[in-house]
């Protein structure tokens, strides 16, 4: 029987376009992902790179105010240029991208343990004990976050990067935990859990061998999302002035001399510190996409 | 009936526990709450004035007798003097609310149209170049901070081209200006749109996908039904309900949104007050202000609880449908 | 046999409350005993209680009324429980229905045949745990390059001898088996079944062996039990039980059984109209 005997008719002709034209557009998307991910993790290790290793190869010193170069616009000299202060902006931005990443990854970690830990107690809980402590996260969610952080920080005292990491870190667990609690619950009826209780596992190990491995997927977005805001909850404190100060050089507080760099129309103070935060931000999001697409796809397969 | 006398009763509850949560932290950091009362001159009291100061505000008993007194007179509808102002803090509010639900308001109204429309158009164009490049757009935007972009859209339109003003919410001695008042309603309200605008199209685009792949869809082609016809009466019809109860829970997410721009464009709301009371120890006012916007929130919760119930029957009946032994797993082993 | 009483449930019942009002009785006044080495079914129709009686003596669920009492320690007693928990934690052990969820999709099959050493720390006599399990495989008969799989890479019924082999792994005493051929191909039950006889005659455990289909139970176990809404109806051994079976019920579920020979099940049918000819006279 020949093929073009027949013509496809009915609800599924505009799916289908027969084997023959359909791989190579399927190729084409595949290479095309393949290379944004590529691009991707290329530029996000390039910067985490930069700002690990900058110190090495960068002489001058961030802090250092070279009061004869102030507000210099970017030239051969001062790659990206100078603040009012005189200080290098080329040297700040990797200094200052070392910290930014540094209270992401502290911060998410913190609250990511702390989300762990809560979700699986209140998973795991009697029915009233679990209502309370999600009502207690309702609570907590329903406090502006902006208010708990400055809350917070006012009982953490002066603002350093260990205190910046820790306040946005336990301000940020509730999401996730919820996620959890939710995994968990649908999770402990699974017959491997009670099999493992049946043998004696204790909460921990049961925690760590059957009920992390099983909800990381579902959380593993999230965490890395958290990164992603953590850094920009950094910034926007250090530029309205409740984190970190100036002289702790890091994209935010970097970003907090911008509103006087407006009134002096001094764009690279504003655009550049500004460019590489964005571009680690749209990094780490493309990243966590990424992860939740190939996530499900072998969730899928299984 | 009897439901509705129970929620109540548990959103007083809330309140109730907010208050006290808000009230303890509060007192507990440190802060000198004279210095937003009296300015500058706090720091050069003695101790006797000091003193009389702080009997004179109630700040010298222990807290949990601070927090009843608080809570009497909120009860009666008295919440106190903002320390800043030196009014009710209630009229400080109530002074500003307007402009924040100006800006929050048309925010979330663009906000739900636009996402709908984006999240509509870019699924009837899957998979092509629009589609693709307002993907890329939109995670683009979705990611910039939001007073970063609040910063560049000053330095682009207020300061370089002069198009729009860059601060406040109308010029001086404008204040009955409704045309000024738009005018600076543009750079703020932009900005809240563009922060949030993705999150919400994205979704309606990913719900209308998956819908897209169900099997009626199929019947609906076969009987004949134009695409755009399958789309807006079939699909969009599915996501509708569900998205009524994500932009509910979207409503304390956007305004929340609101409180940074304001604090950038000096737009005298509710943000920029929440800001300063917190930093400032200005314990009457931020109290009222956490009460409101957890209320808010809460509301907004049941909002979409409620819609939730309406579209799926079966969250309702979900006491009946729990798994056996669900209770008893837990104490077991 | 061995006359030592393994296993002594007694006046064993157990409500579920799914609300205020709706509450259901699975299981009600079930009694019975278990001698050492001995393997005992337990048939009925689903949702007749079997597994509520199983994870009941497996102290999943606690009972609301009744005793179940191992080797003279009392299960349902929280400080008698916690005495001797790593005693019955390893001693006794459960076998699941459903293969596929009852193996944890993330763990490859080697860890999952150590878990239960690993929790209770115990030292593998044949050096690692990895060992191990390769040595209780080979007792259900999977070869040990299924060592590094994951359960979703088996078929039903390797999984199935995944799970009796972290069963055995700790030597346990009485086994107590949830349905655990439901699941299966006839084909596979039948090796699954020749497996626990062969396994039960080389260790000598006890069988609470759970289960809806008759012919397997005829085969495999020395009592018999049936369940009928919550009630155990009759437990007889189970050659007296499939000749002379006392209960309707029970003589309705063995009527039930198809006989792969057309003439006796010819014969049977015209017998059953035969008897209904004569209780209508």
């Amino acid at each position: 029987m020949r093929e073009e005997e027949f013509e496809i008719v009915g609800a599924r002709d505009w799916q289908f376009q027969g084997p023959q034209d359909r791989k190579p557009a399927r190729d084409a998307k595949e290479r095309r992902q393949q290379r944004r991910i590529l691009l991707t993790w290329g530029v996000f290790l390039l910067i985490l790179l930069g700002c690990l290793l900058g110190g090495l190869f960068i002489d001058r010193d961030p802090a250092y105010m070279d009061l004869a170069h102030c507000s210099v616009p970017p030239c051969k000299e001062f790659l990206f240029g100078t603040d009012e202060m005189g200080r290098d902006l080329f040297a700040m931005v990797w200094h200052g991208g070392r910290i930014s990443l540094f209270i992401g990854g502290v911060s998410t970690l913190i609250s990511t343990g702390i989300a762990v830990i809560f979700g699986a107690v209140s998973g795991s809980a009697p029915k009233w004990a679990d209502t309370l402590m999600m009502r207690l996260t309702e609570i907590l969610l329903s406090v502006p976050g902006l208010l708990t952080v400055v809350l917070f920080q006012a009982v953490l005292g002066k603002a350093t990067v260990g205190s910046i990491s820790i306040v946005i870190g336990i301000t940020s667990w509730m999401s996730i935990a919820k996620v959890v609690r939710t995994e968990v619950r649908r999770l402990r009826g699974s017959e491997y859990i009670i099999a493992s209780k049946c043998m004696g596992g204790g909460f921990f190990h049961v925690l760590w061998k059957h009920l992390t491995p099983n909800f990381m997927p579902a959380i593993l977005f999230m965490v890395v999302m958290n990164i992603r805001n953590a850094i920009i909850a950094e910034s926007t404190l250090s530029f309205m002035g409740l984190g970190l100060p100036v002289q702790v050089v890091s994209w935010g507080s970097m970003l907090s001399l911008a509103e006087k760099a407006l009134l002096t129309n001094l764009w690279w103070v504003i655009l550049i510190p500004g460019m590489f935060l964005l571009v680690t931000l749209l990094c780490i999001t493309q990243i966590g996409n990424d992860l939740r697409k190939s996530v499900n796809r072998r969730h899928s397969n299984l | 009936m009897l439901k509705w006398g129970k929620k109540l009763l548990f959103f007083l509850f809330y309140l109730f526990l907010l208050s006290v949560l808000v009230f303890v932290i509060s007192r507990l950091s440190p802060g000198d709450p004279l210095v937003s009362y009296y300015g500058e001159r706090a720091e050069k009291m003695d101790a006797q004035e000091r003193e009389w100061a702080e009997n004179r505000l109630g700040l010298r008993d222990p807290i949990p007798v601070q927090y009843v007194r608080w809570l009497e007179n909120a009860l009666q509808g008295d919440f106190g003097i903002s320390y800043k102002y030196k009014m009710d803090a209630a009229e400080v509010i109530r002074g500003r609310i307007g402009n924040t639900l100006l800006l929050g308001g048309s925010g979330f109204l663009l906000i739900f149209f636009l996402a709908l429309w984006l999240g509509v158009f870019c699924a009837w164009y899957e998979g092509r170049w629009v589609d693709r490049a307002i993907c890329s757009l939109g995670t683009v935007t979705s990611c910039i901070p939001e007073f970063w972009l609040s910063l560049v859209f000053i330095l682009i339109f207020a300061v370089n081209l002069k198009w729009l003003p860059s601060s406040g919410a109308y010029s001086v001695g404008k204040a009955e200006d409704v045309g000024d008042r738009l005018w600076h309603l543009i750079l703020p309200l932009s900005i809240v749109v563009m922060t949030h605008l993705w999150y919400y199209a994205y979704m309606i685009r990913n719900k209308l996908l998956e819908e897209v792949r169900a099997d009626y869809v199929l019947l609906a082609k076969s009987k004949g039904l134009k695409r755009s016809k399958v789309m807006v009466k079939h699909c969009l019809r599915n996501v509708m309900p569900s998205y009524f109860s994500i932009m509910a829970i979207a409503v304390p997410h956007i305004l929340g949104g609101t409180y940074i721009v304001e604090t950038v464009f000096s737009y005298p709301g509710i943000g920029t007050l929440s800001y300063e009371s917190a930093r400032y120890k200005d314990y009457n006012l931020l109290m009222l202000l956490c009460i409101l916007s957890g209320a808010l929130v809460l509301l907004c919760n049941l909002a979409a609880q409620a819609i939730n119930e309406r579209i799926d029957p079966r969250l309702k009946a979900g006491e009946f449908l729990k798994e056996p032994g669900v209770e008893d797993e837990g104490r077991g082993v | 046999m061995n006359e030592e009483i393994l296993l002594d449930v007694k006046h064993l019942s157990h409500v579920f409350s799914l609300s205020k009002k709706v509450r259901i009785q699975a299981v009600d006044d079930v009694s019975f005993q278990i001698r050492r080495g001995e393997i005992v079914g337990l048939v009925g129709e689903s949702g007749s209680g079997k597994s509520t009686v199983a994870r009941c003596v497996m102290n999943v669920y606690r009972p609301k009324e009744g005793e179940i009492f191992y080797k003279g320690i009392n299960l349902c007693d929280r400080k008698e429980f916690r005495e001797h928990k790593r005693m019955l934690q390893s001693k006794r052990q459960f076998i699941f229905q459903d293969s596929d969820s009852a193996l944890n999709q993330r763990m490859k099959v080697w860890e999952i045949i150590a878990e239960p050493m690993k929790i209770q720390h115990v030292t593998p006599p044949r050096g690692t745990l990895r060992a191990e399990a390769e040595f209780q495989m080979h007792l259900v008969g999977l070869d040990a390059g299924y060592l590094d799989k994951y359960p979703p890479e088996l078929s039903g019924g390797q999984r199935q001898r995944v799970a009796i082999a972290r069963a055995l792994a700790m030597e346990p005493e009485l086994l107590v088996a949830d349905e655990p051929i439901a699941s299966l191909d006839v084909s596979i039950q039948a090796q699954i079944v020749n497996l626990f006889k062969q396994l039960q005659r080389q260790h000598g455990f006890s069988i609470l062996f759970i289960a809806h289909d008759l012919a397997m139970v005829e085969f495999l176990c020395d009592r018999v039990g049936v369940m009928h809404h919550g009630k155990l109806v009759e437990m007889a051994p189970v050659k007296e039980l499939f000749e002379a079976p006392r209960h309707p019920y029970t003589r309705s579920l063995i009527s039930a059984i198809p006989i792969p020979d057309p003439k006796r099940e010819r014969a049977r049918k015209t017998g059953k109209e035969m008897d209904k000819e004569w209780m209508d006279a």
